[in-house]
């Protein structure tokens, strides 16, 4: 979309600890460049990540949410990340069936030691947002009385 | 159909054994063709109980839906069981709750009813609008009969059957103590013929779709009360620390509440329509329950309310799930 081009989303990450987290940390000691539409948001492990977390950020404002945590196997609970997958998968089929556009919702595992894919991702969720713009479904509105 | 003598003898049989304290049921409603359930305490209550194609409500509920209060000092908690006749559909509510551990088998004592299908209320009152004298409803072979204010009037099954028995897999209950009328075999599938067609429109014109639907909402939160599977003590609804929906009605709260409400579904929903049925706005509730149920059955290969011995499915999970969604 040409007159979105200036625009610049607002994403809400949710980063586990362990993990992503240390990730982002890596991408940000390396001095590595990635967009700065992200807006972290620190939870123990993704499978801490509720749904309703995902709506509650799209409701308040975020054009974005991506959920983030370790590879399956490396979780630090041992299992919290595939509960997260199953989880998501559903709740990203399900805003797609509602009408906000997939990209707006994203998931990925990065490890500690990924700090440039960290720098990818965030790439990919940015560009993937900005294509679709701003996210004007269900923005909780101020009310002028 | 159920004969209806032998159901009362049943149903007297059952109420005046001593380990039954209740038995839900079917009576007649006050006009129309309605029926209501009925609270059957004891063998002298059992003469009006019926089962007609009227009979749309989903008792499963009430079994979850019923308060439990703190009992006296000194007194014991009545641990007698709770008798209820269950449609095909109603039953998978039970099976449900059970594998959810909401109480255990020998708490319940079910009367099983094979069910040809029951009508939409709606579509009977769209055709034969203000009957105020109780009238009755049979189902004949494909036909129902009506008869109402002297007048008898068949109508074919089709025209007025509610949507969900056009897809029903399980028209014979899938737990029962015992049934009172013979197994009905499979006589109808689904294939999500209505929910892939909303999933191929653009973006856009699903959320217009949805935003239309979700606008009409007036939050009298029916459609969760009336769920059978929507038996949290604490909703999530109703908390206000943290309050996750503000109780205003806007098109923002307003989808909020249904996503979450169809959310706490995904993976329970056992397709009764009850929400749908008392929906006073008509919003297409089945349609938002229908595309996890889809989703549920296409990824995970899982069908809620079939098996007692399932875990629930967002508890468990398997190392190869799909992530082909993976950044």
């Amino acid at each position: 979309m040409a007159e979105n081009s200036d625009f610049e989303p607002n994403i809400v990450a949710f980063l586990c600890n362990w993990c992503s987290y240390a990730g982002a940390d890596l991408a940000g000691t390396s001095r590595i460049q990635y967009p700065s539409n992200v807006r972290v948001i620190r939870v123990m492990c993704s499978g801490r990540v509720n749904p309703l977390f995902v709506m509650n950020a799209l409701q308040q404002g975020a054009d974005g949410v991506l959920i983030s945590g370790c590879h399956p196997g490396d979780c630090h609970y041992m299992q919290g990340n595939y509960y997260a997958r199953r989880r998501f998968n559903l709740m990203r089929n399900f805003l797609e069936y509602l009408g906000v556009e997939p990209q707006r919702v994203r998931m990925s595992w990065v490890s500690a030691s990924e700090g440039a894919k960290w720098k990818e991702v965030i790439e990919e969720v940015v560009n993937g947002v900005k294509e679709v713009g701003p996210m004007d479904q269900f923005k909780r509105r101020q009310l002028n009385w | 159909m159920v004969d209806v003598n032998k159901l009362r003898e049943k149903a007297k049989e059952v109420v005046s054994r001593d380990d039954v304290r209740l038995l839900i049921g079917y009576r007649p409603g006050t006009y129309g063709f309605r029926a209501r359930p009925a609270f059957v305490l004891g063998p002298d209550e059992v003469d009006e109980l019926i089962f007609t194609p009227a009979c749309v409500n989903n008792l499963a509920s009430y079994i979850t839906l019923e308060e439990k209060l703190p009992v006296p000092r000194g007194e014991e908690p009545d641990l007698r069981k709770v008798a209820v006749m269950v449609k095909g559909c109603d039953s998978r509510a039970l099976v449900q709750q059970m594998e959810e551990k909401a109480y255990d088998r020998d708490r319940i004592l079910v009367l099983g009813i094979p069910c040809k299908g029951v009508v939409d209320m709606a579509k009977v009152e769209a055709r034969f609008p203000n009957v105020l004298e109780r009238g009755e409803i049979a189902l004949e072979g494909d036909k129902f009969v009506l008869s109402f204010d002297g007048t008898r009037e068949e109508v074919a099954r089709e025209e007025l059957v509610a949507d969900k028995c056009l897809r029903c897999r399980y028209p014979t209950p899938l737990v029962y103590d015992e049934l009172l009328d013979e197994a009905v075999e499979r006589f109808a599938d689904d294939d999500y013929s209505d929910v892939s067609e909303l999933e191929k429109r653009s973006a856009a014109d699903k959320w217009a779709y949805w935003e239309e639907k979700f606008s009409r909402c007036i939050r009298c939160y029916s459609c969760r009360n009336v769920c059978p599977m929507c038996y949290c003590e604490d909703c999530v609804l109703d908390r206000l620390q943290p309050q996750w929906m503000r109780r205003s009605v806007d098109i923002s709260e307003n989808t909020a509440y249904h996503i979450s409400r169809a959310y706490h579904l995904a993976g329970r929903c056992i397709q009764c329509g009850e929400c749908q049925r008392v929906c006073p706005v008509d919003i297409p509730l089945m349609e938002l329950n229908r595309k996890f149920y889809k989703d549920v059955e296409e990824l995970y290969d899982y069908e809620p309310g079939t098996s007692v011995e399932n875990p629930p499915l967002l508890s468990t999970f398997k190392v190869d799930d799909r992530e082909d969604f993976i950044l």
